[in-house]
């Protein structure tokens, strides 16, 4: 009887950004009820099929003796991390192993998996999402572009909801009858209005990645935020990539308290900045006023005049 | 060439390695460019690895929070099967008094809904059933009040409250029975699975009934129909005298739903209040008897009253010795353009054998399911009138037709066979691949022995268990031996050759390398119970589409082009 309710939570296809910027958690009270990740676009996912480029792989001691596997995988949008540990199959570990290794040799490899999303709060109350694979295998750009396009319809469905959520009541009972998951409302609830812009621009990109459009689809190189580089800090004041990204971390990351330190650094970091850099780049931030330490340590984005 | 088109890149590399070399920094980018589809602002952080040891961020580690339940709780979703001594504040939707007989003793008892929630307006509310064994006096239907003392009872998966006789109940707010839910008619399409309704509609069929008690302590007499309006048609069983005639009119109070096996029933009742009703413009009986006349794509286990229009492919006797008498039965396939199903004529066949297939109209036929799949029975030969012609297009080939039917649809849906479906692989099972059946039941072997049958030699087959998603939807996947080599592009042997080489894990591995986050179109047939939804494939395909064709497809369809 027991087991007949605990039924498989279905796979949702996300692109790293939107999993990635998800804060919200729904677990029920029982023991094993499943934990959900409810994204800004209102997705309540449990398991991800996710794809991309394993960026990074490292085998790390935990301090119980144990071995884990942590790594990244790039897709268009933006990081997934996921880590594989002695709780996982053999095969997995051991395929972990290998990967490792190869791409220790410097060799691309393109990933597939069905992974169960992990939700993590620290003290300080900054919020992390990762992911743990159950399968995984190599596949190749034909594939990983079907994979994106699939990705990049169903972030399309959740956008249309969203937008037909704005004309609707925020009531379960009003959602149910416009045919909106009631994630959805909790998700509008805990993350309030949203900009949807970053996404049209995520999912633009993933088509023309899928599409083979690679002119189109490559940037300008970052500004790579080097301590000693000399455009990595504008002493004046004026805009670098980091200082703009630190802007719009800690004003997004501010629930009405400001921001810790170490919760801007860390966001920094995952995005490929250098922590030197992004410490030298707060300070350069309080010098010429655009943030205010409200009380030490705690950051919020100064307001405008 | 490909040094000129990532110079800034390299540029930006060089910053950081100042020692590696220019030639090789552009062709790692266009190696991620060309073959992985990885534009060069993504491969950076991949490259300036290769070429200097870097320094990346950490997940964090775990840690497991675990809520306690509380015995006093606001929400009923806070309880679980277990629980208690519970404590909560709850509405009256419902009250009903009955008698029932506990122990050779008759007693009343009281049953209705409630609804958690109470003061908050517009609030998020559950509603559960509850049994109060008290009686307790105080307990009114529109009442709020606090229940303290009582237990959750679970039975398949539907969760209720048991109100004990020990249990206190404190009346916060006098039960004016405003709500007037039950007093609005539903369509019939809109009947939910359980609960108390009101209902305006047509009587198609009534007959009378009797329901033998299980104990052998004799019949209750009842009447069993069948009830339409313009959205759909239910089943009814009167526990109360019915004297109703087929095409009256009727609008039904208080009749509480019920679902046998899997389909809703009306119930009436004591309580239950049924008038005739005046409505010149309602359908009548002929047109609504068109219209409830079901497909096989509608068929539950457990319907009764059933019309449709079928073709009959295939049929053969079955005779059995029941008690030394001998009795047989028709047994065979239906299909119309919805889907397939089987068939069951306990009585002559109003056709030759030989003129199939052959195309009937059945007229009050019963459902029920085997191995969850629909099989219509047929008690007697007058139900069946053997059409000239179908009434869809002579000319489709219904022996074997696919029907697509969308993932959701199959899971939430009853069993069936003939259907057409696709999804995302999104775990390929260790068990996929050779293995051994056992010879009596064909049922999957563990360590040599079946459950059944112990020991046994087995023999040999190939499959592949998958899980399939789409759209939120899930369902177990069983791939034959056929199917299962088609789409992993193996014979037998090569299929071998690779366990032989890699072992049973590694060829699992092999599999997912094919399969894993691929679209599959499946086709099959469905088994949909408790469980959940399992389909097994005689077919399995990769679809792989044409990246380029579907992302312009994609900015076309969102105006983005």
């Amino acid at each position: 009887m027991e087991r007949a309710r605990i039924s498989r939570q279905p796979a949702h296809l996300l692109l790293a950004s939107e999993f990635g910027s998800a804060t919200l958690h729904e677990k029920g009270s029982g023991e094993y009820d499943p934990s959900f990740v409810i994204t800004k676009l209102g997705a309540k996912v449990n398991r991800v099929v996710a794809a991309g480029l394993l960026e990074r792989l490292e085998l790390r001691e935990t301090t119980n003796g144990s071995t884990l596997y942590q790594g990244q995988l790039r897709d268009p949008t933006g990081l997934h991390y996921f880590s594989v540990g002695d709780y996982n199959s053999e095969t997995l570990r051991e395929l972990s192993h290998q990967w490792l290794e190869r791409i220790d040799d410097g060799e691309p490899l393109l990933l597939m998996m069905t992974a169960k999303t992990r939700w993590y709060q620290t003290d300080e109350g900054a919020v992390y999402t990762s992911l743990r694979p159950e399968e995984a295998c190599v596949v190749s750009r034909e594939v990983y572009a079907n994979w994106l396009l699939d990705a990049c319809e169903s972030t399309h469905e959740r956008m249309t909801a969203y937008t037909a959520s704005l004309e609707v009541e925020p009531t379960v009972d009003a959602y149910r009858r416009a045919n909106l998951s009631v994630s959805l409302l909790s998700a509008r609830q805990h993350y309030g209005d949203i900009d949807l812009e970053p996404f049209k621009l995520n999912l633009m990109q993933s088509l023309d990645i899928a599409e083979g459009r690679m002119e189109a689809a490559t940037t300008p190189p970052p500004m790579m935020s080097l301590p000693d580089g000399d455009a990595a800090v504008a002493n004046d004041g004026t805009s670098t990539p980091l200082s703009d990204y630190l802007l719009q971390a800690i004003g997004h990351l501010d629930q009405g308290e400001g921001v810790d330190f170490e919760t801007v650094i860390k966001n920094a970091i995952a995005k490929g900045h250098v922590r030197e850099a992004a410490e030298a780049s707060i300070e350069t931030l309080l010098e010429s006023e655009r943030i205010v330490e409200a009380r030490f340590g705690w950051f919020s984005v100064a307001p405008s005049d | 060439m490909a040094d000129e088109k990532y110079a800034d890149y390299v540029k930006a590399v060089q910053k950081e390695c100042p020692e590696a070399d220019a030639q090789e920094v552009a062709e790692a980018f266009a190696k991620y460019e060309e073959e992985f589809y990885i534009p060069p602002q993504d491969a950076m952080r991949s490259v300036l690895r290769r070429f200097k040891s870097g320094t990346g961020p950490t997940p964090q580690s775990s840690s497991t929070t675990s809520a306690r339940v509380t015995k006093k709780v606001a929400s009923l979703s806070e309880l679980n099967g277990e629980d208690r001594d519970i404590e909560i504040e709850v509405a009256i939707i419902t009250h009903n008094v009955r008698d029932q007989t506990i122990r050779g003793e008759e007693k009343q008892i009281a049953f209705g809904m409630l609804e958690d929630n109470p003061w908050e307006e517009n609030g998020q509310r559950t509603r559960w059933d509850y049994k109060d064994w008290g009686p307790h006096a105080n307990l009114a239907s529109g009442s709020i009040v606090r229940i303290e003392g009582a237990s959750v009872n679970e039975y398949n998966g539907k969760m209720s409250l048991n109100i004990n006789q020990s249990t206190r109940i404190v009346v916060l707010k006098e039960g004016v029975a405003t709500l007037a839910s039950s007093n609005d008619p539903l369509d019939i399409a809109d009947i939910p699975a359980d609960g108390y309704i009101c209902v305006v509609g047509r009587v198609l069929s009534s007959r009378p009934d009797q329901i033998h008690r299980k104990d052998g302590s004799g019949s209750i007499d009842v009447v069993r129909g069948r009830l339409a309006d313009g959205t759909g048609s239910i089943g009814f069983l009167s526990w109360e005298p019915f004297e109703h005639e087929v095409g009256a009119l009727l609008k039904i109070d208080g009749a509480q739903v019920r679902s046998f096996r899997n389909t809703p029933e009306l119930n009436f009742g004591r309580t239950t209040r049924i008038e005739v009703f005046h409505d010149a413009s309602f359908a009548d009986v002929d047109t609504l008897s068109n219209e409830a006349s079901l497909t096989i794509s509608a068929l539950t286990d457990g319907l009764r009253d059933v019309d449709a229009t079928v073709q009959i492919t295939d049929i053969m006797k079955r005779t059995f010795d029941r008690n030394g008498e001998e009795g047989f039965l028709w047994s065979g396939q239906i299909a119309d353009p919805t889907g397939r199903c089987r068939i069951s004529i306990w009585d002559n066949l109003p056709f030759k054998e030989s003129d199939l297939p052959v195309t009937v109209s059945i007229r009050g036929a019963r459902v029920r399911a085997w191995q969850g799949i629909p099989d219509i029975t047929v008690d007697e030969g007058h139900q069946l009138t053997v059409l000239e012609v179908p009434p869809w297009d002579e000319s489709m080939d219904l022996s074997e037709l696919s029907v697509e039917v969308p993932l959701p649809e199959v899971v939430g849906g009853a069993s069936r066979v003939g259907l057409k479906t696709d999804g995302i692989v999104v775990s390929v099972r260790d068990d996929s691949g050779i293995i051994h059946r056992c010879t009596e039941c064909r049922r999957v072997l563990r360590e040599g022995a079946c459950f059944d049958h112990g020991a046994n030699p087995g023999e040999e087959d190939i499959r592949l268990r998958l899980v399939m998603d789409q759209s939120g939807a899930t369902a177990a996947l069983l791939v034959n031996k056929e199917a299962s080599l088609t789409v992993l592009g193996l014979d037998e042997p090569g299929l071998k050759g690779i366990v032989e080489e890699h072992g049973g894990l590694g060829f699992v591995q092999h599999v997912r390398g094919l399969l894993l986050g691929r679209r599959v179109v499946v086709s099959g047939r469905s088994i949909v119970d408790d469980q959940g939804a399992m389909i097994l494939a005689d077919a399995c395909e990769t679809r792989v589409e044409d990246a380029q064709m579907k992302a312009s497809e994609l900015r076309t369809l969102w105006g983005w082009a």
